[in-house]
């Protein structure tokens, strides 16, 4: 029995990261607590260097990572928020550093409920970005970016995240696999041009304005390359140790589904038992949970939702201001549903803000909502704020 | 959708390029200098401290004069290796003083 950030630790170490860097903020700090005493007792080798400050984090492993080490980190809420500096020379510099992040609210004030906003903030960066459901995910996860990550013909950093608390401090089963099936899985990190004194490179340099866009497309372009990557990994990781995931969604009672969730995290699981609670009592419910934030898989989602009546995304992160005045998600679930010949209706639900729970109840608020957007044939509302509507 | 960049706007992968082995010489940055240090060969030990303690790397050693080598295109005149120079060696002059001093320009580069 794993919690999350035990999960996580237990894939860095079978990924047998080389360099370490940390600094506590809750609730991830339990990752690299579980990391330091494994390095402490032998059973990792690896430089476990303290940061200053999660900036200094980020800064540390992309330096490790320009160097040829496998490298790993990890923060949670304003954390992640005070190294978006490094974000993007990390992903232009084409370092596949991992960070792990356990969600947190941002602040104001402390809040270590979680949220997915501080990662989710992060998502222009050109990182690899996906969210785990379930303790087993978080460390298959781990092992399937690093993968992805180190591909040569990709080279990305990665964000592996898991909701804050839900996720990271709650047990459940947790199958650990065996060395010897990661080294068959995962290949030892080979930079192109590492950092070095017998073949010296500079790197992240002064460039001209003209020189910026080719660089922003060949990024563009790998990012094309990706899903193929991806797809590759998870077949060979299913087959290798015996798992059956979707590279790109976890699809639940889709086959008939006439109304459906898309919903990331943890929260997913009381959904599904939301759903079955549903289905007993005659409607036709079904959920669709990405596992990747980037890549977007546009097209899976839309082939997913193409017979569905009625969308919601339930949302558990905040962007004020933004087309639909809820969350973040609904956005680019619209975006992928745009080019279908017969479009779904699509609302969304801000729900677990503030790492509150989302009940049963709160699900089945959702499912009457829906049901009465396909009876009515049209989306009353874009956002519906649970818990503080009149 | 594919992205195609043109084959003479290419930059390399993660614009990792090689370890400089010259100077880029477009690149000149020191047109706001108003005093440059002055060494005294005789004094010098070649300890290479200045090399050490310039922000700019404008110290290098040139092998066949066997004598350290001032740049004068990436030097802004902080005088760091002045104070630092163990040695006293190192002095410095007014960029007036000299006949191709920047501050001569009739316009910056």
């Amino acid at each position: 029995m794993l919690s999350g950030c035990a999960a996580a630790a237990q894939g860095a170490k079978l990924a047998e990261v080389e360099v370490i860097c940390s600094y506590p903020i809750r609730p991830y700090t339990a990752i690299m607590m579980e990391l330091a005493r494994m390095v402490a007792n032998g059973e990792l080798d690896a430089e476990f260097i303290h940061g200053e400050g999660e900036h200094a984090q980020v800064s540390v492993v992309l330096g490790a990572s320009a160097a040829g080490a496998r490298a790993y980190t990890g923060s949670s809420g304003v954390g992640v928020t005070y190294a978006f500096e490094v974000y993007s020379p990390a992903a232009g510099g084409r370092y596949p550093l991992q960070m792990a992040i356990a969600d947190r609210t941002l602040d104001p004030p402390g809040d270590f409920g979680s949220e997915h906003t501080d990662a989710m903030s992060a998502r222009d960066q050109g990182w690899l970005m996906g969210w785990a459901a379930t303790p087993q995910e978080v460390l298959d996860n781990t092992l399937i970016n690093f993968r992805v990550g180190e591909d040569p013909a990709i080279m990305l950093p990665q964000f592996v995240c898991q909701d804050g608390y839900f996720l990271s401090h709650i047990p459940d089963k947790v199958i650990v696999p065996e060395l010897s099936q990661v080294r068959e899985f995962l290949p030892p990190y080979k930079a192109p041009h590492p950092l070095s004194t017998e073949c010296p490179v500079s790197h992240g340099p002064q460039i001209r304005p003209d020189q910026g866009a080719p660089m922003d497309a060949q990024r563009a372009a790998t990012f094309l390359e990706v899903p193929r990557v991806i797809e590759r990994a998870v077949a060979d990781y299913n087959r290798i140790f015996g798992r059956n995931y979707d590279p790109y969604l976890e699809k639940y009672k889709m086959e008939d589904a006439e109304v459906a969730y898309f919903i990331q995290g943890a929260h997913a699981n009381t959904c599904k038992a939301a759903i079955n609670r549903l289905r007993s009592k005659g409607l036709k419910a079904g959920m669709v949970r990405p596992r990747w934030v980037r890549p977007w898989p546009t097209q899976q989602i839309a082939e997913a939702f193409a017979k569905v009546k009625a969308v919601a995304s339930v949302e558990t992160s905040t962007s004020y201001g933004g087309a639909m005045r809820g969350g973040n998600l609904v956005h680019e679930l619209r975006a992928s549903l745009y080019d279908l010949e017969r479009r779904p209706l699509v609302t969304s639900f801000m729900a677990g803000l503030g790492g509150d729970v989302i009940l049963l109840e709160d699900f089945e608020y959702m499912a009457k909502i829906l049901t009465q957007m396909v009876q009515e044939k049209k989306t009353r509302q874009h956002v519906y704020w649970i818990g503080f509507e009149e | 959708m594919p992205i195609k960049v043109p084959k003479d706007r290419e930059v390399p992968f993660g614009a990792i390029t090689p370890a400089p082995v010259g100077q880029q010489e477009l690149f000149i940055t020191s047109n706001w200098r108003i005093v440059r240090p002055v060494i005294d060969h005789e004094k010098c030990t070649r300890c290479f401290t200045c090399y050490a303690s310039c922000p700019d790397s404008c110290w290098s050693f040139n092998e066949k004069e066997e004598k350290m080598e001032w740049n004068w295109k990436f030097c802004k005149g902080c005088q760091i290796c002045i104070y630092e120079c163990p040695a006293d060696a190192l002095s410095a002059a007014p960029e007036l003083d000299f006949e191709d001093g920047v501050v001569r320009l009739e316009k910056p580069f």
